[in-house]
């Protein structure tokens, strides 16, 4: 009933103002919502494509930090706001697709409640074991898997990660079960890792390739559709043997539903601007990030896409709360 | 022959001007957050974390880090003067911090904090220098089996935390537990207890519920009340402040053993200061051949936690380093600003940025000696605080601990958790219930949860796994001990403790 209403007002603000909007956004200072606290990629994405949009639009953008619950307190708070293109979010794969299809006990609409202003980046996993490990490829992996369901272990930083979420798409790819090994961060998963008390896992590329530079860690395979620059040499999925792979995680700008499409656009072309710059280009290079950039309409075309993906392969592994 | 060159190297780094201004500016920033109750370590980096993107990295960390030690250093001071905790882990200090203030003894207590927090430090960074590829290498031996060990250890140890009945108290350990389980359930995803409100489904933040029992639930008791004897403390002079022989000599041991344990803590990622503190407390009760003196100004009690929490922070340092695993939530925050400057920690670090590894650490003793500097004259302007009148320090007070609570995270819901827990703790006061073991079982409790679940899984389901791994298997046989310990305590002190002990039972 509440959307109904928000819908019918929405739908009267868009008929009798566009073009005046369009022709004056924006007028005050735009506020991006950070999902996490400060110091993380998501952060870091969002500060830099701030001060690029800042000059693009001649008016200041704000980061501002609302972290918990793996992004949804933050999301949750931008389905509050009004749409007018003031208050926007730096949406994930888990705030903004995975929990669509992982959780019916949000108090929001991952997929309903925004309109995607740009898929910004996105970077692939890599699959990792430690480097004195008897796993020297992917296919070794699928192999022992097959033979002992449940035993290979994976740790995660929790339920419904992107991380997670590979892992489970390996399984219903290779027709293997992994034995999933959850804890409450990667940092910590990635110290059983190493200490040996698991088997692998499906982790950040920056992050384990200084390992596999320092020769703690090999790495099987990444997740993507092409080799990753970080990683030269490593195949993909695809390479190693599972054809219709591929997993990315993925960050981008997020409008509440209903927003003018004159504003998504001119948001998009600040993006779009901010995207084409040296510095940035320097700053995704050296996180391993690919530039994505999606337009407005490619963008939600790309989440219903990510949805349905990863619907299939909640279904598939019972994951549903 | 490496090593000195890195020192060198380091010192050269860290006495630079501009390393020294920075250094300068952190620990006294650090200082600030400490003492001010509420706003902590955690809060104060993540606002300074944006403004350090446009300073040289090197600096920023030295920066940041600052913050991070130089609040372990304040914290315990609005604990000892005002039995409010400057910082969450700061709340052990009043047990025995705020009773020796009562005594009139605020300025010897301030000195020897200040003392132990120092050599607490400097011992965490001679391991972090000589041996942290090694101590990160013992680290990585521990597995979930090792973690709940240690964690049952702890929560076994400090179950006899605070005089009065042991059954309030277990009954605030399994209350504090309880609280522990809201949140979202780590091995399934599951929200649990989350009354369908989106925030609580990270569970409670441990700022707001030890600010409120603590805290508030302090300045809620004190409305309408006189100004104590602490009021007409006048002028500090020096000498109050040296503990004399007798004193030194109760010092030195606990300092030391906390000093030991907060290393060992804090070496071990995922935990972190609160538990240090804790452990080092409980076990100097334990070991203490007058366990009744803890809770009334015993410096043993005040000595080991202080130690142990300096101790703590600076190990954490060593994982985050040497492998690039945080030590704990708040260097956790320090490893992404070293990420947003293009810094990649992981193993490579020492060989990749030598002048940063070794500045950043040459950088810790610099910032202690400066904060033991201005620590010690710091003494006699704090207890002047204490002149200030009530209706006007608490109001200010009270402001503090929401904004406090409110920066970690820009969130209201938590201004209302920290005054929910205050009225919870005003009342736990009226009754009798001691607060500290809420907060040893909302710490402990879940870690406690998720370790033993996370070894179980690993080990398919054979609870045998803590008796097979030998690490876990001994922790596992001295928490055995140390309760077995509780049913023979009388027979080698006799009837004297027996006496001290029921004297105490309210």
């Amino acid at each position: 009933m509440k959307n109904i209403i928000k819908g019918f007002a929405l739908a009267a603000m868009t008929l009798t103002a566009p073009m005046a909007m369009a022709q004056s956004f924006p007028e005050s200072p735009i506020t991006i919502v950070v999902p996490f606290p400060p110091g993380g990629s998501t952060d870091l994405l969002a500060r830099k494509i701030g001060e690029s949009m800042a000059e693009t639009l001649g008016q200041p953008v704000v980061v501002e930090n609302r972290g918990g619950a793996g992004g949804t307190v933050g999301a949750h708070y931008v389905t509050q706001a009004d749409p007018d293109g003031y208050t926007l979010l730096m949406g994930v794969t888990g705030s903004n697709a995975i929990s669509a299809v992982l959780r019916d006990d949000l108090p929001y609409s991952p997929t309903e409640d925004f309109d995607p202003v740009s898929i910004v980046i996105s970077s692939p996993l890599v699959l990792v074991v430690q480097s004195d490990s008897d796993f020297e490829s992917v296919q070794d992996v699928i192999d022992f898997a097959a033979e002992n369901p449940e035993t290979f272990t994976h740790g995660t930083p929790g339920v419904g990660t992107s991380m997670h979420m590979a892992a489970e798409l390996f399984g219903l790819e290779s027709g293997t079960t992994l034995l999933h090994v959850p804890y409450s961060g990667s940092a910590d998963a990635l110290k059983d890792l190493l200490g040996g008390q698991i088997d692998s896992m499906f982790g950040d590329i920056l992050v384990t390739s200084e390992h596999v530079k320092a020769g703690t860690l090999r790495p099987l395979a990444v997740t993507g559709t092409q080799e990753h620059f970080l990683l030269e040499g490593v195949p993909t999925m695809a390479e190693a043997g599972l054809e219709n792979y591929a997993a990315f995680s993925w960050q981008g700008l997020f409008a509440p539903a209903g927003t003018p499409p004159e504003v998504l656009d001119t948001l998009y072309g600040a993006v779009s601007t901010a995207l084409a710059t040296d510095e940035l280009k320097a700053v995704f290079a050296e996180r391993g990030f690919l530039v994505e950039g999606m337009a407005p309409a490619d963008s939600k075309a790309f989440i219903a896409s990510e949805v349905e993906k990863w619907g299939r392969v909640v279904d598939a592994a019972g994951l549903k709360q | 022959m490496e090593i000195l060159q890195g020192l060198g190297l380091g010192l050269q780094t860290a006495l630079g001007p501009s390393a020294l201004l920075f250094c300068f500016i952190g620990v006294t920033v650090g200082t600030i957050v400490g003492v001010l109750p509420g706003v902590g370590a955690l809060a104060a980096i993540s606002l300074a974390l944006p403004l350090t993107y446009y300073i040289d990295p090197t600096d920023a960390l030295i920066m940041l880090a600052g913050i991070f030690y130089g609040a372990q250093y304040g914290g315990s001071t609005a604990s000892i003067l005002l039995n409010l905790p400057g910082t969450a882990t700061a709340a052990i200090t009043c047990l025995d911090g705020h009773p020796l203030a009562k005594q009139g003894k605020a300025p010897l207590a301030l000195f020897v904090t200040a003392i132990n927090s120092f050599i607490g430090s400097s011992i965490a960074i001679v391991l972090l220098m000589f041996f942290a590829p090694l101590v990160a290498r013992v680290a990585l031996n521990f597995g979930s089996a090792e973690y709940f060990a240690v964690m049952l250890l702890g929560l076994v140890a400090a179950s006899t935390l605070t005089v009065g009945s042991p059954f309030k108290a277990l009954a605030m350990v399994a209350f504090g537990i309880a609280l522990g389980l809201v949140g979202t359930d780590v091995n399934t995803g599951q929200f649990r207890y989350d009354f369908g409100l989106l925030p609580l489904t990270d569970g409670f933040s441990l700022v707001a519920v030890a600010m409120g029992l603590f805290g508030v639930a302090e300045i809620i008791a004190n409305i309408g009340q006189p100004p104590g004897t602490l009021h007409k403390l006048g002028r500090v002079r020096f000498k109050d402040m040296l503990p004399d022989r007798q004193q030194w000599r109760e010092i030195w041991p606990p300092t030391l053993r906390g000093s030991a344990i907060g290393s060992f803590v804090g070496a071990l990622p995922g935990t972190g200061p609160g538990i240090a503190s804790l452990m080092s407390y409980a076990a100097e009760k334990r070991i203490s051949r007058n366990p009744e003196k803890f809770g009334n100004g015993a410096l043993e009690g005040l000595s080991a936690p202080e130690a142990a929490n300096n101790a703590s922070v600076q190990a954490a340092f060593i994982p985050t380093l040497s492998l690039g695993i945080p030590g704990d939530a708040v260097v956790a925050v320090l490893m992404g600003a070293m990420m947003l400057h293009g810094i990649s920690p992981g193993p490579n670090l020492i060989n990749d940025q030598p002048t940063m590894f070794w500045g950043l650490i040459m950088s810790f003793w610099v910032g202690n000696l400066i904060l033991l500097v201005l620590n010690i004259p710091l003494i006699g302007l704090w207890v002047k605080l204490l002149s200030i009148p009530y209706h006007v320090l608490y109001p200010c007070i009270f402001v503090f601990i929401c904004l406090g609570v409110y920066s970690a995270d820009n969130s209201t819901f938590d201004i209302f958790v920290v005054l929910a827990f205050g009225v919870v703790g005003y009342g736990m006061r009226r009754f009798g219930f001691p607060a500290t073991p809420v907060l040893l079982g909302f710490i402990l409790g879940p870690l406690l949860e998720e370790h033993f679940r996370r070894a179980m899984l690993l080990a398919r389901g054979d609870p045998l796994v803590f008796l097979e791994r030998p690490i876990s298997a001994a922790f596992l046989a001295v928490s055995a001990l140390l309760l077995a310990s509780a049913f023979w305590p009388r027979g080698r002190k006799g009837k004297a403790e027996e006496a001290a002990d029921s004297g105490l039972d309210p």
